[in-house]
Order: structure tokens, then sequence, then C-alpha cells
């Protein structure tokens, strides 16, 4: 299914990849010809988002705003939700004055465990609904815990919530968040042997919370012109000679086998090589994403 | 000092995929050889370094090496090596088993809704874990060294005050508005709106869930806050080190660099900087050169290898000056680039031996 046909996308990867680098060039991609919505998930009180960072700022503001043409960046976090699902399920305006005045519940709300990702959670609902309509959003996926925290949370949530506004509410974002006509996840990985191993399980993960998964971007991808004779020729010659450009070969000769695997064990999903690039990959990546994406 | 021989704890901290969990393994296989009894702890570490040590990847209690993977892996008595691969899972169900009341009581807690699913979702529940099965350990004098991998964070030190984060729930002050009780009129009002808040928008069920959770949970809470005073206590001590592991990147080595401050800020003690996979140690090897007699297909292959071979050798150089900049912070540990294909038990081998010559 092409790319811009789907409205979310999750991007996911361990630590190291380059999962934000990616993440921030495929946003300036979608932004061509779409408004993009950039998504982090975080917690101001962490230091700086290196997310935010590549657009020059300290963290993603609360509420979406423009970061460069066409692109809006916004930080989900909890109490952003909790006012918003107070707002809508509480009957009564003096209930819900007295209970967004309170400094205790919302204390409370924060500090209860599963709330604050419930909030999280309600929050990208709310900022779906948000008119002017946003095309196309891209969500930074945390690196630290399970990607899989948040594609799993609707349905834990909904153990824990079974009844009531909120878990309706829940509902109707898992339906989106899970349906293939709308949302998918991509996995950014490294064209080595551990971490497309990694890829792999988060891959059968994220199809066990029935998220779709829309593809795979090889990220670093080394430079390789090396036709069979010459890999042949050089991989004997190197052998007990130790010079420089053999960790460079290593590398070339890893990322094959690498590619190969990802497209054997998943040959139903594109696998989109990115090449490594020195200088300001956020950047450089956007034309060559743009392209891929747009196929 | 030296790392090893004076050290009781040694913490290994760094950002994602930096290569925290294998710099662990070798600094304790490190240490075993050189006769100390030595157990590392992970948190959900990779099925190949479970394999090379030779343990399952969630037993119940730490594992001791058997003597012929200790002898396979150099270490001579009274060196001894055990490795804990730790399930958050299981050491939370254990503190509740271990500190609850009643046997009926830990039941209820265990069967709650909430708790069920708490150390899926919790943030930093995986690194109080980490905090509560540290402090058996060093309580325990059965080993000399514990080395601890901590889960990837982007702030090393969120292990340090995830009692308290994931303790935050168990903040009397907030809860108790929560949980019926007695008191003066404004929290009885207080009390009544978020009850009446959670009904409507959450409904009754998750509302009495939650209250029985905080109810039960509420007991362990002296037992957690004890603990944690105690651990920050020691971690204070000179027994205790924390090591910044980094790649051989200029943002790596800020993100170290923004670890080691926070480290001391904290009061801390950072033992130094461990620069992992670096080339600096090919930086004399010398560029290819086609040699005379060389088949056309060998001689192109090598002048297509030549940019590489350059664009290494300035990497090479690069990281060598990298670890001249963490070394004017404090001691660096170089550990190489491992040629692809290396078995995980070669490295580790050739990582303990930079840690064995350093001491």
């Amino acid at each position: 299914m092409p790319f811009f046909q789907r409205r979310i996308h999750l991007i996911t990867g361990k630590g190291g990849v380059g999962r934000t680098t990616v993440t921030a060039a495929l946003a300036r991609a979608c932004a061509r010809h779409h408004r993009t919505l950039l998504l982090e998930i975080g917690d101001p009180g962490e230091g700086p988002s290196p997310l935010a960072r590549l657009f020059g700022q300290e963290h993603l503001p609360s509420e979406p705003a423009q970061l460069e043409p066409g692109l809006f960046g916004a930080r989900l976090w909890a109490p952003a939700g909790h006012e918003g699902f107070l707002r809508k399920t509480l009957p009564g305006g003096a209930l819900i004055s007295a209970a967004l005045r309170s400094r205790a519940l919302s204390r409370f709300l924060i500090a209860a465990p599963s709330f604050q990702e419930m909030g999280v959670f309600y929050h990208l609902l709310m900022l779906l609904e948000q008119k002017p309509t946003f095309d196309q959003v891209i969500l930074d996926m945390p690196a630290t815990g399970h990607a899989l925290a948040l594609t799993g949370l609707p349905a834990v949530l909904l153990r824990l919530i079974p009844r009531g506004p909120i878990a309706t509410a829940i509902k109707a974002g898992q339906a989106y968040m899970n349906d293939p006509a709308k949302a998918d996840a991509w996995l950014v990985t490294l064209p080595e042997k551990l971490p497309v191993s990694e890829a792999l399980e988060l891959m059968v993960g994220l199809r066990e919370t029935s998220m779709t998964v829309g593809g795979v971007f090889l990220n670093r991808v080394p430079e390789d012109g090396f036709g069979p004779e010459e890999t042949a020729a050089l991989q004997a010659w190197l052998v007990e000679r130790p010079v420089q450009g053999e960790a460079a070969f290593g590398r070339i000769l890893d990322a094959r086998t690498a590619a190969d695997r990802l497209r054997a064990q998943a040959p139903d999903l594109p696998v989109i090589s990115l090449p490594e690039v020195p200088e300001h990959p956020a950047r450089a990546l956007v034309a060559p994403l743009a392209l891929a994406v747009s196929k | 000092m030296s790392l090893m021989a004076h050290h009781r704890l040694l913490v290994c901290c760094g950002a994602g995929g930096v290569g925290k969990t294998t710099t662990a393994a070798a600094l304790a296989l490190a240490a075993a050889r050189s006769g100390r009894r030595v157990l590392v702890v992970t948190i959900d570490p990779s099925r190949r370094l479970a394999e090379t040590l030779g343990v399952d990847r969630h037993p119940d209690a730490p594992v001791a090496l058997s003597a012929e993977r200790l002898s396979a892996l150099g270490i001579r008595a009274p060196g001894h090596l055990s490795a804990w691969m730790l399930d958050p899972r299981k050491v939370s169900d254990d503190v509740v088993k271990g500190f609850s009341k009643t046997p009926a009581e830990a039941e209820r807690l265990l069967n709650n809704p909430i708790y069920k699913n708490l150390s899926e979702m919790v943030a930093g529940m995986q690194e109080y874990t980490a905090v509560e099965a540290l402090h058996g350990f060093v309580k325990d004098d059965h080993y000399d060294l514990v080395v601890l991998d901590t889960p990837p964070s982007r702030d090393a030190m969120r292990f340090l005050d995830a009692p308290e984060r994931v303790g935050g729930f168990l903040d009397r002050r907030i809860f108790s508005l929560f949980v019926p009780g007695e008191g003066g009129f404004i929290r009885r009002a207080t009390q009544a709106l978020i009850t009446r808040v959670m009904d409507a928008a959450f409904g009754e069920q998750t509302r009495t869930d939650l209250q029985q959770f905080l109810g039960l949970f509420g007991m362990l809470l002296d037992h957690l806050n004890r603990n944690q005073s105690e651990i920050e206590a020691f971690l204070k001590t000179p027994q205790v080190g924390f090591l910044l592991v980094t790649g051989p990147a200029r943002e790596a080595l800020d993100e170290a660099f923004h670890f080691a401050e926070r480290t001391r800020t904290l009061g801390l003690p950072v033992s130094g900087y461990v620069l992992n996979r670096s080339l600096a140690s090919r930086a004399e090897l010398p560029l290819p050169e086609v040699p005379h007699g060389a088949s056309p297909v060998l001689r192109k292959a090598i002048e297509r290898l030549r940019p590489h071979a350059e664009a290494e050798l300035a990497t090479a150089r690069g990281h060598g000056a990298l670890a001249d900049q963490l070394a004017r912070r404090g001691p660096v540990y170089v550990l190489p680039h491992l040629a692809t294909g290396a078995s995980e038990l070669e490295a580790l081998d050739r990582l303990a031996v930079v840690f064995g010559a350093a001491g």
C-alpha cells in the first residue's frame, strides 16, 4: 500500500540505530506535499529531546506549532490528555472546573499506575481529531522500555478500565491504530546481524499487538560497488593481511547479509536502504526518503 | 584506584546500543579471572550473552557458572562468576510475596488487575527492580563484586530515582486522598471529588480495583523507602563506581559527559569512561597497496577499497582523539572494534583482556 494512504506512522527502533534522525528526515519528506505533524513522547523534566534538537529546539511544544513550512511538531504528554478527557467525560461544568482546579487530582492522575500512559494515548487521539486536519502524522516512539508499550497500550488499558467513557474512547483509538488502512509502524535498524535479529523480533511483537507493519528502514548502509569476482578476490587477499579498509569491507559484507536476511524473512514488506551520511543526516536523508516513500 | 580490585559494585551506564551489556560481562569476566567472586546482573539481556555464559535467560536466582564453563572462560579458583538475567516481573512478585503481612494479602495484590498489568506499564519498573535486586546482593556477602548493567535509558541516573518515581503512586499524601479514611473537611471534599471524577471517567470497577491496589501496595511503602535510602547511602561510598559506556561518536560522547555530570551532581562516584568499538588501535595499519602481479580483478577490487581504507584511517585517528578527550575527564578504557563474525565468547575474551591489563 502506498505510504501516504495511511495517515499515522509510528517509527520504532532500538537505541543507537538512528531512529530519531530517520524520523526527522521522514517528517520533512512528508511535509513537502502534506500537512504533517511530527510527535514525540516526552517529559520536559528529562532534559532536551534529541528530536527537538534537530529542529533547533529544546522540546517540541505541547500544542502543535509550525517547525518548518508544512511541518508541525508537538510533544505528547499526559496532563494534556488528562485535561482533555476530564473536559469530555465529566458531567456538568461545575465538576469539570473543580476537577481542573484540583492540584491533588492532577498529581494523582500522573502518579497513579497506568493513568499517565492513558493520558499520553488520549492526547494522541485528541491531536488526530484536531482541525485543520493533519494529513500525515509521524510519531517517534520512545527508545526506552518497549516500543510495544504504546501499541500494546490500548489492550492493557482496556483490561484495567473495561467500562465507562474512557474505555469507549480507548476502544475507538485502538480500532483506528489497528486499522491497516490508517496506521502502520516502521522499523529502523542497522545492516548488521544483531540489529536485524532485534528488528525481526520487534516485527513479531508489533503484529501480536495487531499493529500493521509498514516496512523497514535499513539505516547507514555503506556504499558497495564490489562485484562478485572482486568480492571473492578481495576476501582471499585480505586473509592474514591486516590493512586499512578491512573493517569497512567487513561491514559491506555484513550489510549484504543483513539486507538479504530481512528481505527473506519479510518478503511482503518494503525494505528501504538509507545511505551512510556523515554530515547532517536529518537533512541529507530527506531527498532519498521522499523518493522512497512516494513509490 | 584500580577498577576491579577495590570496588564492591560497578554500575555500567549509557545510552541504548553502546554495548553496555557486553561491557558489563567483560568486566565481570576480567574480575573473576583476577580471583574475585563476581556476580553480573543484567536486565532484558540478549540471548547471545545468556548462551555464552551458559545460563538461562530468566532464572529464579543468580546462577553460578559450572566448573567447565569457568575453565572454558579462563577463570580459576578462588575466582568465580555468577550471572543473573533479571525478569522484572519476577523480582516485583518476590517483593510482594516477601513483604506482605499474610499469604492471602500477597495473593490479593498479585491478582489485582492494576498490579497484574503494572510491570508492563509503569515507566521505571525495570529500573526499580534493578535497585531492589541490587540491594539484596550488596547486603549478601556472597560476592566480592557485583557488576550491574543498567537498562538503556536517556538518563543514566533514572534507575536511581526509580523507586521514587515508581513509588510515586505510593506517596501517601497523594493516595491517602483516594483510599477511604478519616480526615478533615478539605480532605474529605478532595476524596469525594477524586471518587466522583474516577467513577464518571473510568467507571466504578476501575475505581475499586485501584483503591484495593493502593491500599495493599501502600503497605509495602515503608519497606521500599527504607531500602532506597540504604542504597542511596551505599552508592555514595568509595566501594561503588559508575562507569560511563559510550560509542565512538561525537554525540555519544556528549551524552556520556551529560551522564557524568548528572552522576556527580547526585554525589555519586564516576570511575571512568569506557570507549567501546574503537578503531583507534588500527590507526597504525597500512593502506592497501596493489601487489606486483595482481590479477586485473584484484587490482580493481583493491582500488575500489582504497577510498574506504582512507576513510577508515581518518576514523581510526578520530577515535584516538575521542579517547584523548575522554582521558582529560577521567580514566578511559578503550575497547577495540571487533572483526565481524567474532563469536560472543571471543568478543568477551578480547574485551576482558583490556580490563585485565588495566587492573
